[in-house]
């Protein structure tokens, strides 16, 4: 495989994390435009452990993770009581106030006589851990999917489990969950904390996949493709998200057939899916289908 | 298969290695041809040229990260020492991360910002 075809299935993993903590909160009835700011928040705290402390690349990812679990949950603690579009404004806007706050991040140390660490809209350079380590591209593309197949087997057994039914009920008609005793607000709560988590565990492989980030890579365009690839690979399964992603990335990014203008026919296909297949190609008709075939 | 597992898992839990990190210069003409620029990369690591590098040259757009960027290319070794030529072929003018991916002498990856415009690319200042 050469280094662009690593370089394009390894961009198509990284960003399936993005897309997959934005239908964790789709099929609980919640559309978060603003998923990009727990990816830079993954991005950042990551990228500063192991740039700037030393850290090993798991520990890190583990405590970004764990940062943009904590990030989610605060910011679901006031904006979960908004519903449909309010709820959707209310994590845009603080999805932007994480991005002027990564702008206004100037945090450096000093290493071998280089300052090292975010310096606002300069960005952060340096984050070379998989180089100083001599991971190669190829398996830093294993690493990418090992964990993604890890997420991907997490989510297909909460989607056949008493809470995946009880997600989907909550997302289905919340005022009904609730009468039949579900505490509404908690699996928000946690569902919100769960797909920041997610978010940041992308952002933190990107930025050590990247070695550069900057305030402008986490702005509205990456919360809308994420939420658009879940809309259109689907929201019968977790399947779904990574088809839009494969969809966009690997079919209209990795063959280059509209080269300039694949944002328009991007955006083109997304307005015919939404009016054609408003759940997605893989909803919960198709794979109800599907399952009757061939399980 | 088990060796090599554990030998990754090992790399990814020990401490930082570091090593000077190298540095690049970029410059770039318009070819005449709709987003297509000749590009010459310097190179050098601990104020000396760095020879003998394997550059591949890439860019993505800062605002629209992993979704859009160009095919990469491999640069051709210059007559001076550190200098690297290579063809950027852009979708588009702007704001692009050029992205010089190093292998050879130095595994690294270097992030340039440059605006290209119908005469060339001049690097960002923010």
């Amino acid at each position: 495989m050469d280094d662009y075809a690593i370089g394009v299935l390894t961009n198509v993993g990284l960003i399936s994390f993005l897309a997959l903590s934005a239908y964790l909160l789709l099929i609980a009835g919640e559309m978060s435009f603003g998923q990009q700011a727990f990816f830079g928040v993954g991005a950042y705290a990551g990228g500063m452990l192991t740039a700037m402390y030393g850290w090993p690349l798991p520990l890190a990812a583990l405590a970004a993770m764990a940062l943009g679990a904590l990030a989610q949950f605060l910011v679901g603690l006031p904006t979960l009581r908004l519903r449909g579009l309010y709820f959707a404004m209310a994590t845009l806007a603080a999805a932007e106030m994480a991005r002027i706050l990564f702008a206004l991040l100037h945090f450096q140390r000093q290493l071998e006589g280089e300052p090292v660490g975010p310096d606002g809209t300069q960005g952060f350079r340096g984050i070379r851990w998989v180089f100083e380590h001599g991971v190669e591209p190829a398996e830093y593309l294993g690493i990418v999917y090992a964990l993604l197949i890890v997420a991907l087997a997490l989510f297909l057994l909460v989607e056949r489990s008493r809470l995946g039914a009880t997600l989907r009920g909550v997302g289905e008609d919340a005022e009904l969950a609730a009468s039949l005793g579900v505490d509404v607000n908690r699996v928000k709560l946690g569902v919100a904390a769960a797909a920041g988590a997610l978010a940041a565990l992308g952002g933190v492989l990107y930025a050590h996949h990247n070695t550069y980030i900057e305030p402008r890579n986490f702005d509205i365009m990456l919360g809308v493709h994420s939420l658009a690839y879940a809309l259109i690979g689907g929201l019968g399964t977790a399947l779904g998200p990574l088809l839009g992603v494969v969809l966009d990335i690997g079919a209209l990014e990795g063959s280059r057939v509209f080269q300039g203008y694949r944002m328009i026919v991007f955006g083109g296909l997304v307005a015919l899916l939404l009016i054609w297949r408003p759940r997605g190609l893989l909803d919960e008709k198709a794979v109800q289908w599907l399952r009757r075939r061939f399980c | 298969m088990a060796k090599t597992a554990l030998l990754l898992i090992l790399a990814l839990c020990a401490g930082p290695a570091l090593a000077q990190a190298p540095k690049a210069d970029l410059q770039c003409k318009f070819t005449g041809t709709d987003f297509v620029y000749d590009c010459t990369i310097r190179l050098s690591r601990g104020g000396k040229p760095l020879e003998g590098a394997q550059v591949t040259v890439g860019a993505d757009m800062p605002s629209m990260p992993m979704a859009h960027n160009v095919k990469p290319v491999k640069a051709q070794p210059a007559q001076v020492p550190g200098e690297y030529k290579a063809k950027l072929d852009l979708e588009m003018l702007g704001v692009w991360a050029v992205k010089l991916r190093l292998a050879g002498p130095v595994k690294d990856q270097l992030i340039l910002h440059y605006e290209f415009d119908s005469k060339g690319a001049t690097p960002v200042k923010r």
